[in-house]
């Protein structure tokens, strides 16, 4: 493990953006959002996650489908909710036949949460505010700078590179970092009120029909935010172009979404819908894929419109 | 890489009206075509849109491939424009099939509804190139009107070669109806089926599917010996988009033929 000090982080981001777009999270008011790197900007990797998921960096919300030139990207403080989403989209999209403009081109360098957003949830889903695997290099923030633990060659390479930068962990550095890993945790736990959703039984649950989805379903408005927003929502609607496909996000939410020819249309109520979410979410998922298809990041709760608590939703279905 | 979402050019060769809103477009590919029968394409009409087909023609014919259509909407309207010489895009093949493998030795029941006769027709088209491999091969067919009935010209060819063949119209206005007259399901009355070695394949409108399967039932038939083709919302073909969503399944992807014991427990697969 190696530490950075903060005073040499940017000139660190700097050297990077010569190989690399570099994509940061920018803090404004009291959230953060992504953000390019331009020099002379300077950011830090304290916080939690940012308002929308990484993922449309590795496809667009309307993409045209043809082989495109760009530079390769680092994304800097993703966190563990934005690493673990992206490999759930990978298991759809990367799964034969592979998805050849899903980017493969992009290092993730995460970084721990050392806050929480109030409606971040992981820890009720059994995860931690942290990558713990899936990542190019992960960031750990301690009061003056980051310790620094490779998780791939190429993060292992740019290490190396950038050795004069960089000293060794120290046994100080290690401590502080379990307290600070230890604050954060208790952060979430806290205000999930130590909730951990037993798994089985929500699958079981999830797959008939529930007085708990017609509750909280009801001020659904079929707006599709929670699906935009949502780290490991996938779908999208293929489209025709001049010359090429183009590819417009889509949500399960939306009431034309399963409509065939003819008018007929399985997801034409609303609490179909709505159910939709939580059957591929905590059912269809793990049983086709073995994972969720939820990393427990809040996003759809804080966009929703209806004021609905997803959250809270799944602990009533639980309960149900 | 190769890039499942390109289309593969395709000339129209023939386009042959079917009823009066119901085409058949031979379609020449830029390069042999290989699928598996009840497999299916994208068809894209260049500019406007796609839509799935499964092909009509036998899937041991490679350079042409043959696809029904009924008129239904946007982009099978503008398919329904298309005239010999006319160039289209074609993606796939898409999705599993029937599998054959399953059927042979087997007395096989295919029950078809309006133009749920298209991928039908192929799997018949198949079973009859290598007859000797199956038993007995029952054709059971509805339509509304015998004016609606696609393939008209084709039944006594495909009767000849020794597949047994019962129709229905839904109502005949001019009277010259001489075959069965009712829903589809009356073909069942009287007629001897042996469900213990037999298999039943169903494909047409979702009504039909439903009455189709829950006769099928009725008559001793097993949920696992039912292929059900469901006819879902399609937009990738390849499992990644979600529209197609039967359940924990893709249509597009694990099926578009389900057997019935695969998915009589999921929400809405009649809708
Ligand atoms: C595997 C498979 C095989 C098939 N094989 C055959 C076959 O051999 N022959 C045949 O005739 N048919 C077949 N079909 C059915 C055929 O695909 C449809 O008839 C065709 O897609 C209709 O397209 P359309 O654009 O003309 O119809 P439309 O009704 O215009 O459009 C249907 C599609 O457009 C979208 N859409 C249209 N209007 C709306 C709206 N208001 N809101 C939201 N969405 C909307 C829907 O998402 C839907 O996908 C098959 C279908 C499947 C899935
Ligand atoms: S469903 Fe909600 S909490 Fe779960 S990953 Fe998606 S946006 Fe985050
Ligand atoms: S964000 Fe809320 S209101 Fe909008 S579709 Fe999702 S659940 Fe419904
Ligand atoms: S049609 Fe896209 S996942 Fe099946």
């Amino acid at each position: 493990m190696k530490f950075i000090d903060k005073k040499d982080f940017m000139g660190f981001v700097s050297a990077l953006s010569a190989d690399a777009d570099i994509f940061y999270p920018k803090v404004s008011a009291d959230t953060s959002d992504w953000a390019k790197w331009q020099t002379g900007d300077k950011f830090s990797l304290d916080g939690h996650r940012t308002i929308l998921p990484v993922k449309y960096f590795f496809y667009s919300p309307q993409e045209n489908l043809r082989a495109k030139k760009r530079r390769p990207a680092i994304i800097f403080g993703a966190r563990g909710c934005d690493t673990r989403g992206l490999e759930l989209l990978k298991k759809i999209y990367l799964d034969d036949p592979e998805d050849p403009y899903f980017r493969k081109d992009i290092l993730m360098f995460t970084a721990d949460c050392t806050s929480a957003h109030p409606d971040c949830f992981c820890s009720a889903l059994g995860e931690r505010p942290r990558a713990e695997k899936d990542f190019d290099l992960n960031f750990s923030p301690l009061g003056d700078g980051y310790l620094i633990e490779a998780g791939s060659e190429k993060g292992k390479e740019i290490l190396r590179k950038n050795s004069e930068r960089l000293e060794d962990a120290s046994e100080t550095h290690k401590k502080e970092l379990l307290n600070m890993r230890a604050a954060t945790e208790k952060t979430v736990n806290g205000q999930n009120n130590g909730v951990t959703l037993d798994m089985q039984k929500l699958k079981e649950k999830i797959e008939t029909r529930n007085a708990a989805f017609e509750n909280y379903g009801k001020t659904c408005v079929s707006c599709s935010a929670c699906t935009t927003v949502c780290p490991a929502c996938f779908c999208f609607f293929l489209s025709e172009g001049a010359e090429n496909k183009i590819r417009y996000a889509d949500s399960c939410q939306l009431p034309g979404y399963a409509r065939v020819a003819g008018g007929g249309n399985p997801k034409k109520e609303l609490i179909s819908r709505f159910m939709h979410r939580f059957g591929c979410k905590f059912s269809w998922r793990p049983s086709m894929h073995n994972n969720l298809g939820c990393t427990g990041c809040g996003r759809c709760i804080a966009g929703c419109q209806g004021k609905i608590n997803f959250k809270e939703a799944l602990i009533a279905v639980s309960k149900s | 890489m190769t890039d499942p979402y390109k289309t593969l050019k395709a000339e129209v060769i023939r386009v042959t009206d079917e009823t009066s809103n119901i085409k058949s477009f031979l379609l020449k590919p830029a390069q042999k075509f290989s699928f598996k029968t009840g497999q299916f394409v994208q068809f894209t009409v260049p500019g406007i849109g796609e839509a799935p087909f499964t092909p009509s023609s036998s899937h041991f014919k490679k350079d042409e491939i043959e696809i029904t259509i009924m008129k239904a909407g946007r982009v099978t309207s503008k398919i329904h424009e298309l005239k010999p010489k006319d160039v289209i895009g074609i993606r796939g093949p898409l999705g599993k099939g029937y599998p054959l493998e399953e059927f042979e030795g087997k007395e096989i029941l295919i029950l078809g509804g309006g133009v749920g006769m298209a991928p039908l027709r192929c799997l018949l088209l198949s079973l009859l190139e290598e007859k000797d491999k199956y038993g007995r091969l029952l054709l059971l067919y509805g339509s509304k009107t015998p004016g609606d009935i696609v393939y008209a010209g084709q039944f006594a060819d495909w009767e000849k070669r020794g597949a047994e063949i019962y129709r229905s119209v839904d109502r005949c206005d001019t009277g010259e109806w001489k075959e069965k007259k009712g829903v589809v399901t009356c073909l069942f009355e009287g007629l001897k089926l042996n469900p213990d070695n037999g298999v039943a394949v169903v494909c047409g409108p979702p009504i039909m599917m439903k009455f189709g399967t829950m006769k099928l039932l009725e008559v001793g038939y097993k949920p696992e010996n039912i292929y059900l083709s469901m006819e879902k919302n399609m937009s990738c073909g390849i499992g990644k988009c979600g529209h197609c969503a039967c359940g924990k399944y893709f249509a597009c992807k694990d099926g578009p033929v389900f057997k019935y014991s695969v998915v009589k427990d999921i929400e809405g697969i009649w809708d």
